[in-house]
């Protein structure tokens, strides 16, 4: 409606919104071509290339920096490693944060208290972060296996053990999303008119019934956007694996991210035509993630 | 939402079409990166006329920060010599280090004056990306090549041509706690150590409740496997540039480095930073480290009192060895000031500041006859024994792609310690990932 | 609200103190640590558990070797700048894609969302190519640079303007306003709540960022709190103490900005969950 009766004013009106659009867009539509789209274009070029030193003496090798890459176990190892700590991620921070938002909402006492407390690590720098977690998990010193050896238990190698690292790594990343996902959600909650639950009481429902059958569904447009942000961010994830994991680790294999791997390639061994190969590798999984995501949520969001 | 998929299906036709002109545009961007080198010298004489107005500021990159605060000194006192100059110092950790050197240097906006390592210094001079010094050492009644060991000459040589001043060199040395030694009642390590001592001492020194090892055999090469390997006459880099993790003299040597973790003599320890932590609370009783270290370690309350150092054991057939390596001074091709920049660096590599940079204890000088300040400059240990390593030292192997295989072979051979693969299999899968780099340099 | 068992009570509360804790205590072990010696850090003994006595030498430690009020200065320049361009920008663009008409509309916004997708590190390297031909390293403007224009900020904005009523536009052009008064008087200051989210966002998002700081700006006199703290991890690797030390100085200034500003933290993330 609205745009056919925008269509419908007269000629001199419509060419000053043209001229006020293309200003107004201007800076941010150059800042952007400038700062981000060309950057994108030369990596994808360059992933065609054999970039000699100091980007001297490019070589042109078609494609095979991306035949490289897909007979490259490390490759591969990095998809499943990436998509593992997704799925480690995403779902149980959500569970965690949709839990704790459920409980503040029933009028608790000290409600904003735990909310600001939940809160804190998302405004803590992740060079710091890291180190502290390292510290805490340091195998020797750390706090964690002092408790443990205290309980009587046999320390763990949080950050060496092939088999723990992935999920030393992923607690990191559920502690530091935990407060920011349940604000969120909490504020959906809150959104939700007070009748619901005393319909639904009066119909003699009890909590875990409500939760699933009223709760959920008013929320679920939050908890899709908290989904697929939360995805997006857990995909490029490497700043905690970086810090934590280097190459000689053992557990390297199993814990090294796509951005890891693109950075190792790319900074490290200057193979930039390959680094850039393994970007769009990642591009391309995280393109194809949010098309099925969205795609899905027709059948399990509910908007009002 | 239809709507928004046809506008990133237009992003990405629109993609493809500016690649096209953007291809073009590279292209160009490559001929002005060298127009800009070529245009420099003009530059160049513009800024050293102007040196004699003001002081001019050289920048100095580096990445140790324990050294940074020797060379705050060295700095001052060299600005009060030449008031015309300032020296401005970029310290770095060592990865961001190179990552940030390699895109400068792809750009042309090298620090004036800046460290040198092995792992680099082909990249550099075959691509010109370092000056080349010959003629001003020629030139210099300070700097002379035949002041420095010859081993550390040649690295900094490329096609006859020398194109750093060697700044240190570093040799490794056994770190032993002589409180440990003590209580077990054991001798002291000294020169006259083998392997075997090596071996008993730390099947004497480990505790059962494991809340002491008796040796750290960490997955590290140049503070650990290394010097094994070449003690036993085996080699990492064949001269013709092959693997030597093949060599059966090398697959021996760390069959016996990896036994002390297999036995749980040595705790297995994977991460380069916590080495020296574990030596530094006692939790290992001896362990290999590199005189860089000493700073570090004489600040450690538990080292200083209780560590010290010696030289490295012998090989079973008495071969010696200690990897060294040498650090050395670069002035960068398009630097604003030539001749402040190499102001700076002949300072650096002179007799005078040679000696400085020993007596205040920053690294071991590489200046002939400099070593006996650096002795003087810590008491704490007895680091006579990092200079009485030179006569049979092994330089660091490296070829051009060294960063990578380096990588590669660690990705390999930690099976081995983790005790996945035999130290057979992890050796022989090692040599085989390092030819493939060697095949592509 | 139906009233809830004592039970109940104690049970949530408990649960709720302890994931509280474990939230919390990174902090606190950082701080407690960045008073300890390095013997007293690592000689795990119950009765460590607290520093021996309150020392301040692992802070005067790192204050003497890094210039923190310079980074501080550098840190917040930086954040004050990127929110700023953030905000009249993007707010610029965001108004425009949400209430205006105007060929290659679609097209335009398709690059902001294309943008919001790519990873960042794919831009680094062109990124400091350009500014590097700008002579600019080492400089203030080199640390805002890649985040002159937001796309995150225009896309949020959008929603927001995208949710006032047509009425309100119509009612403006009657009135007579041009499109430009249109957008300062009328539609900019409904927007608060999401300008406000953005400010907030934008400044966390350049408060965390490590990689770009520190490959820009080598100089230890340009480097911003979080390009500092790395470089100060590569030197102390193993002096944990002091490590933590340089952690708490580093990761107070938010903190206290948040502890001050909670109310708008908090409502910032709100609103911009709420705008999908």
């Amino acid at each position: 409606m609205g745009e056919q009766r925008t269509k419908k004013r007269i000629g001199k009106n419509r060419i000053s919104e043209w001229l006020w659009g293309w200003f107004l867009i201007a800076p941010t539509t150059i800042g952007l071509i400038i700062l981000n789209i060309i950057p994108a274009i030369q990596s994808f070029y360059m992933s065609f290339f054999k970039i000699g030193d100091f980007g001297v003496n490019n070589e042109f090798v078609g494609l095979a920096n991306y035949e490289k890459m897909f007979n490259d176990p490390q490759v591969w190892r990095a998809v499943i490693n990436t998509l593992r700590y997704t799925v480690l991620v995403v779902p149980v921070s959500i569970f965690l944060s949709a839990v704790i938002a459920v409980i503040l909402n029933s009028n608790i006492k000290g409600q904003d208290i735990y909310r600001s407390i939940y809160f804190i690590p998302v405004v803590a720098t992740p060079a710091a972060v890291t180190m502290v977690w390292r510290w805490l998990y340091n195998y020797h010193y750390g706090l964690i296996n002092f408790v443990i050896k205290k309980i009587g238990l046999q320390p763990v190698k949080w950050m060496d053990d092939p088999n723990v690292a992935m999920l030393s790594i992923a607690i990191i990343g559920i502690w530091s999303i935990v407060g920011y996902n349940m604000v969120l959600i909490l504020a959906g909650l809150q959104e939700i008119p007070k009748t619901y639950y005393e319909a639904a009481s009066i119909d003699g429902a009890n909590s875990i019934v409500m939760f699933f059958k009223i709760i959920l569904p008013m929320v679920s447009p939050t908890i899709f956007f908290v989904m697929i942000t939360s995805i997006i961010q857990c995909m490029q994830v490497f700043d905690v694996v970086y810090m934590m994991i280097n190459v000689s680790n053992p557990a390297y294999d199993k814990t090294v991210s796509l951005v890891y791997l693109f950075y190792n390639n790319t900074f490290k061994y200057y193979d930039e035509g390959y680094g850039s190969a393994i970007v769009m590798l990642l591009l391309v999984i995280i393109s194809i993630i949010t098309v099925i995501q969205v795609k899905l949520q027709k059948k399990w969001v509910n908007y009002l | 939402m239809k709507r928004r998929i046809l506008a990133f299906g237009l992003a990405l036709i629109m993609m493809f079409v500016v690649m096209l002109t953007g291809c073009g545009g590279s292209k160009t961007d490559q001929s002005s990166g060298q127009t800009q080198q070529t245009d420099k010298p003009a530059s160049k004489e513009d800024n050293s006329s102007k040196s004699s107005s003001g002081p001019v500021t050289i920048t100095y990159g580096l990445w140790d920060t324990n050294q940074a605060e020797g060379f705050k000194t060295m700095i001052s006192e060299f600005e009060k010599e030449n008031p015309n100059i300032k020296i401005e110092m970029q310290v770095t950790g060592w990865a961001e280090y190179w990552t940030a050197l390699d895109v400068a240097a792809s750009s042309g906006t090298l620090p004036d004056t800046f460290w040198m390592h092995t792992n680099s210094i082909y990249k550099y001079t075959s691509q010109e990306r370092i000056m080349d010094l010959t003629d001003k050492i020629e030139k210099s009644d300070k700097v002379s090549m035949d002041n420095f060991p010859q081993g550390l000459v040649e690295i900094f040589k490329y096609n006859g041509k020398q194109y750093c001043v060697p700044k240190d060199f570093d040799t490794i040395g056994l770190w032993y706690n002589k409180t440990a030694f003590d209580e077990a009642g054991l001798k002291y390590p000294d020169e006259t150590w083998t392997w075997d001592d090596l071996y008993e001492a730390a099947k004497k020194l480990t505790k059962p409740d494991k809340s002491q090892y008796g040796f750290l055999a960490a997955l590290h090469n140049q503070e650990g496997f290394y010097n094994f390997i070449y003690q036993n006459g085996g080699t990492v880099i064949t001269p013709d540039k092959k693997s030597g993790y093949d060599d059966p003299k090398t697959i021996e040597a760390m069959e016996y480095y990896v036994r002390f973790v297999k036995e749980g003599l040595s705790p297995q320890v994977f991460d380069d930073a916590e080495r020296a932590q574990l030596m530094q609370n006692g939790l290992v009783a001896m362990g290999l480290f590199g005189s860089w270290n000493l700073s570090g370690f004489a600040a450690n309350e538990f080292m200083a009192q209780n560590c010290d150092v010696t030289v490295l054991p012998a090989s079973p057939g008495g071969g010696r060895a200690s990897i060294y390596n040498g650090l050395g001074y670069a002035i960068a091709p398009n630097t604003k000031d030539e001749n402040a920049a190499w102001k700076w660096i002949e300072y650096l590599g002179s007799k005078e500041g040679q000696t400085r940079q020993a007596e205040l204890g920053i690294a071991i000088s590489a200046y002939n006859g400099t070593a006996d300040a650096w002795v003087e400059s810590n008491k704490t240990f007895s680091i006579k024994c990092f200079i009485d390593m030179l006569d049979y030292a092994v330089i660091r192997p490296y070829s051009n792609t060294t960063t990578v295989w380096e990588d590669k072979v660690y990705e390999e051979l930690r099976g081995a310690f983790t005790e996945e693969k035999t130290v057979e299999q992890a050796c022989k899968d090692a040599a085989r990932v390092m030819n493939e780099c060697l095949a592509q340099e | 609200m139906q009233t809830k068992s004592k039970v109940y009570l104690v049970v949530v509360h408990t649960l709720l103190i302890i994931g509280s804790s474990v939230m919390i205590w990174p902090f606190i072990w950082m701080i407690i640590t960045s008073f300890k010696t390095v013997t007293e850090a690592t000689a795990m003994n119950p009765f460590r558990f607290f520093p021996s006595q309150l020392r301040f030498e692992n802070y005067q430690g790192v204050i003497e070797q890094f210039n923190f009020l310079k980074l501080y200065f550098n840190t917040f320049s930086m954040i004050a700048i990127n929110v700023l361009c953030a905000i009249v920008f993007s707010s610029m663009a965001a108004f425009a894609f949400a209430r205006l008409e105007f060929p290659g509309r679609d097209f335009c916004f398709g690059i902001v969302l294309f943008q919001m997708m790519i990873p960042t590190q794919i831009f680094i390297v062109p990124q400091y190519l350009m500014v590097d031909k700008l002579g600019a390293r080492n400089t203030i403007f080199a640390l805002v640079f890649p985040g002159l224009v937001s796309a995150f900020g225009t896309f949020l904005l959008r929603q927001f303007f995208k949710m006032i009523p047509k009425e309100l536009e119509y009612s403006a052009r009657i009135d007579g306003c041009n499109i430009g008064q249109m957008f300062v008087r009328i539609m900019l200051p409904l927007v608060k709540p999401g300008l406000v989210a953005l400010a907030i966002f934008t400044a966390l998002f350049a408060f965390k960022n490590l990689m770009w700081p520190l490959i820009i700006n080598p100089s230890p006199d340009a480097a911003t709190l979080s390009s500092a703290l790395s470089k100060i991890q590569s030197a102390y690797s193993v002096n944990y103490p002091r490590l933590m030390a340089a952690s708490v100085l580093a990761v107070c200034p938010m903190l206290i900005l948040y502890f001050v500003f909670q109310k708008q933290f908090m409502e910032s993330v709100v609103t911009s969950g709420l705008t999908m």
